[in-house]
């Protein structure tokens, strides 16, 4: 019976593992541009948010519909998994604190309002 | 090695429990979904073509993939037999059956081959209605009762999505592991990379007395006692034969059955 000790080691191994190349190859969930070209500004900051209800792909594109009304926000980027958006901007047209309340914002769909869709549980410059 | 497996078992148990009622009480927006390693299939398409995942799969999906098909290439379908939270209430359900009324279920064998064949006939079916009809939805979730028992009903499931679930697990008592045998689209994935597992149950025919406790004690019907090695597909190496074997050395796990 001592090689059955393989397969718990082999669980031990193989699991952290998936974990840890999930977390150093990420692909993003959505990624969208909203200023490119000459449109894109000179001087551009990034935010990243970790927003509740960001868990999927179709719920990044309803936040990247809540943000682009945003004057100056210029790329999005999100990551299902962590719960994350990386958002470019222009600092001189707008900041976090204005791309975070169009993300909280309440949203209209079909004549029903819904809110606390998106809701900030942290955030830090890049 | 029962007691280590049931440890096992407990562990990955208690962490997608723990996971559910986490983010029932509104401190995780995770869900069992993130890390269930058939979401990994589906995502691969879309992904390739698009660049892109599926709803709400990640590349976590993808490298618990890859982390079961290698584990079932050296020790077959362990995920199945030590990690899969619905394999292992199943076979505890499955025990307790056959504790309480003293025996269990079978198909008989025509009409459990061809019932077995239903699991490639969902595995097949869910990544491409995925694709089609669900519009890149995970519209397999109304069914899964992986995902509706540990998201207590997340997210798309329907008002018939608890009865699968009850359905399933109240059936395991009667018939031991009725959604792996019959229609889980994970298990017939791994079912060619099972056959080709590295370590297996071997029988020493010399010393076998074939009794028929190994066979009898197999939660997928294997007939341990009627073969020289386990290459059988279904085989998690969850170890009860060995466990079971009243000959010391009559079977033995082996690599690649030397």
């Amino acid at each position: 019976m001592r090689k059955a000790i393989t397969i718990p080691l082999a669980i031990a191994l193989l699991i952290p593992l998936a974990f840890a190349t999930s977390t150093a190859y990420r692909v993003p969930t959505a990624e969208v541009v909203y200023l490119e070209g000459d449109a894109r500004p000179e001087t551009v900051a990034t935010v990243e948010f970790e927003v509740a209800g960001l868990k999927c792909r179709g719920m990044a594109g309803t936040f990247s519909e809540q943000i682009k009304v945003v004057p100056g926000v210029v790329s999005f980027i999100a990551y299902a998994r962590t719960h994350t958006a990386i958002i470019e901007y222009d600092p001189t047209l707008t900041d976090p604190d204005a791309i975070r309340e169009a993300f909280e914002a309440p949203m209209v769909v079909e004549g029903t309002t819904y809110n606390d869709v998106f809701e900030m549980v942290s955030q830090k410059a890049r | 090695m029962r007691v280590l497996r049931t440890l096992v078992q407990l562990l990955f148990l208690g962490g997608v429990v723990a996971l559910m009622l986490r983010g029932l009480a509104g401190h995780t927006p995770n869900t069992c979904e993130y890390y269930c390693p058939f979401g990994g299939l589906v995502a691969v398409y879309p992904l390739v073509k698009y660049k892109a995942y599926t709803c709400a799969l990640t590349e976590l999906n993808v490298a618990l993939l890859v982390s079961t098909l290698v584990l079932t290439l050296v020790s077959k379908k362990s995920f199945c037999g030590w990690i899969c939270p619905i394999g292992t209430l199943q076979e505890w359900l499955g025990k307790i059956g056959h504790r309480v009324l003293g025996r269990s279920f079978r198909a008989p064998a025509a009409v459990d081959r061809a019932l077995v064949n239903l699991r490639y006939a969902v595995l097949i079916a869910v990544p491409v209605l995925t694709y089609t009809a669900w519009q890149f939805d995970l519209g397999f979730r109304k069914f899964d009762p992986f995902y509706i028992l540990f998201t207590w009903g997340g997210h798309e499931t329907a008002a018939f999505s608890f009865y699968i679930v009850i359905g399933v697990l109240a059936a395991a008592i009667f018939v031991p592991m009725l959604w792996c045998r019959y229609l889980c689209p994970l298990g017939a994935m791994l079912d060619p990379f099972s056959r080709a597992g590295a370590l297996r149950v071997r029988r020493n025919v010399g010393t076998c007395t074939d009794c028929g406790a190994c066979d009898a004690v197999c939660p997928h019907a294997i007939p341990v006692s009627k073969v020289e090695e386990v290459t059988a597909r279904n085989c998690t190496n969850c170890l009860e034969c060995v466990e079971e074997c009243p000959v010391d050395g009559a079977l033995e796990l082996s690599w690649f059955g030397k």
